[in-house]
């Protein structure tokens, strides 16, 4: 990892949601960061830090792109940001129309657009995700960041932003003195981070493919902080996928989360979901996800390894932590 | 799984002895941090693989192997062999043929075709005792990880062919050719005599493949496998360190004659094996 020769000011966009606000705290304690710029969607006085020294937060509609120019020309100018860290996505699967794909991919298009004229600015980083990339039997289990992105005509509002979003941030690297890395992140299993797989685990009674139990990796919100920190300060840029620390079958993440997985045939899962949505208002979409639940797909994180020094560390933190290993289990071999 | 790895190892630790178990502990393999690695293989299921494939292995099909002493302890290494008998149980013999005659115990990982994994319930279990599904970048991970692949460069077409065929080998695909130059492994033919006649096909099916999801469907002569005696014979490993740098896996002739020279390879065994059995049940 390439060490910054002075400290960053960093914006981090989408700091009221969890990734964003969890970064926010650790930047405020960084050495190698003098100052943090957090632009939340919602009111200044409901962020939930406030007073610190080195800390600034604004309020922006980043879907007006009139208020996104004024944050970065008047605001970040004046604090002299140079980096920018974008990490807003609208985290419902359900929610659809213009008003979501502004927010999604024209809110990241007009960024790189400011960022490229900006007097001060030479970094931007996006959170990108692993919904991006395609999962079918013919491909491989472990994803590089080459792997096929899923392209589908049929693929909802949802998966089209994530996809159209990564690549138009790709597309722009190495075109100008912007320096732009994507970083492709596991589901963070937490609330209010619009992981699916979350939202699925909600239920208390988990549905799965019969006959299928694929393998899938799991991200935390520290570790998903730790890559975009290590983002931060590394020059290099590219696309990197951040895998979490735990990889394991489906259905051992439904028996650690504490719930019950029982096995259904394929066809009714998306009915039966859909249902479950318009009762209950969940926002989990199986046939969105049906690929997830009977191919694996793990994300491979030798790049960010060798290129961000990034290794996922955190593991965790599971509700049921006591599944004894190989070894350990009665009348282990 | 409808049942967990606990479960699996309780299995396995009931019906395998004190030295089978003490030999299961010593797999290596790299686990992701669950007990399983990133394809999905648990060292549980594979012990309960052992279990529920041994009664095959011993008393059915009563497999007689040799030329273990070619197989390499460590490092990468491409298991080549000949393809046969309408289902897949030339790949479970040397599985276990394999696992049990390296030390420590070595899982030589199947490459199966891509509509493997798609099969319910079967896939997830051959994936948990180290099936991969045939993509090149699965096949890179694992032999740049130092595994040991279990590849039939027939395919489909091997397993299938006709009784008129049997002993016949097919086109060799190029594939684990251009992935041993490339990973630097070691190539080891391996003769499989037996299989052919274990379950003789009257017909196969395209279309009755397509219904459940298989590429063809053979309509064998008889309801069960009969009870053949299977040979397996490892051949000597082809050096292909010594003789290729990796960047010839991108010359198309040097692949061609590699993969040739494997079907020789596998051919020849087969010939010696059918010379030496005594008969098709001996």
């Amino acid at each position: 990892m390439s060490e910054t020769p002075h400290r960053r000011r960093v914006l981090v966009i989408g700091a009221g949601a969890p990734i964003g606000e969890a970064l926010v705290r650790v930047l405020l304690n960084d050495d190698q960061v003098s100052h943090v710029l957090a632009a939340t969607g919602h009111p200044v006085d409901t962020f939930p830090i406030e007073g610190r020294e080195g800390l600034t937060v604004r309020s922006v509609d980043i879907t007006r792109n009139r208020q996104l120019h004024h944050l970065l020309f008047d605001t970040a100018k004046n604090l002299e940001i140079d980096t920018v860290i974008h990490t807003a996505m609208h985290s419902s699967a359900t929610d659809e129309g213009p008003r979501v794909h502004a927010y999604n991919v024209e809110s990241v298009r007009n960024l790189m657009d400011h960022c490229e004229r900006h007097p001060v600015i030479d970094r931007l980083i996006l959170r990108s995700a692993s919904a991006v990339y395609q999962v079918q039997r013919d491909l491989p289990v472990l994803i590089g960041e080459a792997h096929p992105l899923n392209m589908a005509g049929n693929a909802p509002q949802w998966v089209r932003d994530r996809v159209e979003a990564d690549v138009s941030a790709c597309t722009r690297m190495g075109m100008g003195r912007l320096r732009i890395t994507v970083l492709r992140m596991a589901e963070v299993l937490a609330t209010g981070t619009g992981s699916q797989l979350y939202d699925y685990l909600e239920s208390p009674v988990c549905f799965q493919p019969a006959g299928f139990d694929p393998m899938i990796n799991v991200l935390t919100i520290r570790d998903a902080v730790e890559a975009l920190t290590q983002a931060i300060h590394c020059h290099k840029q590219g696309v990197f996928n951040i895998p979490g620390a735990d990889t394991l079958p489906l259905s051992e993440v439904i028996s650690r989360w504490g719930r019950l997985g029982l096995p259904a045939i394929g066809s009714i899962l998306t009915p039966l979901y859909r249902l479950r949505r318009r009762l209950t208002g969940h926002d989990f979409r199986y046939g969105m996800n049906r690929r997830w639940f009977i191919y694996s797909g793990v994300l491979d994180g030798r790049r960010a390894r060798d290129i961000l020094d990034y290794t996922p560390t955190h593991p965790v933190d599971w509700p049921v932590t006591d599944i004894a290993p190989f070894s350990e289990a009665p009348g282990g071999i | 799984m409808a049942f967990s790895p606990a479960i699996a190892n309780a299995i396995a630790a009931l019906f395998l002895d004190e030295s089978a178990r003490e030999r299961m502990g010593r797999i290596d393999f790299r686990d992701a941090g669950h007990g399983y690695d990133a394809f999905g293989m648990h060292p549980s299921y594979v012990a309960l693989g052992e279990v529920l494939v041994s009664p095959l292995y011993d008393r059915y099909f009563r497999v007689r192997s040799q030329g273990h002493e070619h197989l390499p302890a460590t490092g990468p290494a491409i298991i080549a062999g000949n393809h046969s008998g309408n289902l897949p149980i030339d790949g479970m013999m040397i599985w276990l043929d394999i696992l049990r005659h390296t030390h420590p115990p070595r899982i030589a990982r199947p490459i199966a075709d891509h509509f493997v994994p798609s099969l319910p319930y079967l896939g997830t279990l051959f994936a948990r005792g180290g099936m991969v599904g045939g993509s090149r970048g699965n096949a890179r991970t694992l032999l740049d990880s130092g595994e040991m692949l279990m590849i039939f460069p027939e395919g489909v077409p091997g397993i299938v062919k006709p009784w008129s065929k049997r002993y016949q080998l097919q086109q060799f695909r190029e594939g684990h050719a251009e992935l041993a130059i490339r990973h630097q492994a070691p190539i080891i033919p391996v003769g499989v005599v037996g299989g052919e006649e274990q379950l003789p096909a009257l017909f196969s099916s395209r279309r009755l493949g397509r219904l459940v999801g298989v590429p063809i469907m053979p309509i064998p002569a008889v309801p069960v496998p009969l009870p053949v005696r299977y040979h397996l014979r490892y051949g000597k490993p082809i050096p292909i360190p010594d003789q290729f740098t990796p960047d010839q896996a991108d010359d198309p002739i040097v692949v061609r004659e590699t993969a040739d020279r494997v079907k020789r390879a596998v051919a020849s065994l087969v010939e010696t094996g059918l010379k030496e059995r005594p008969g098709v049940f001996e």
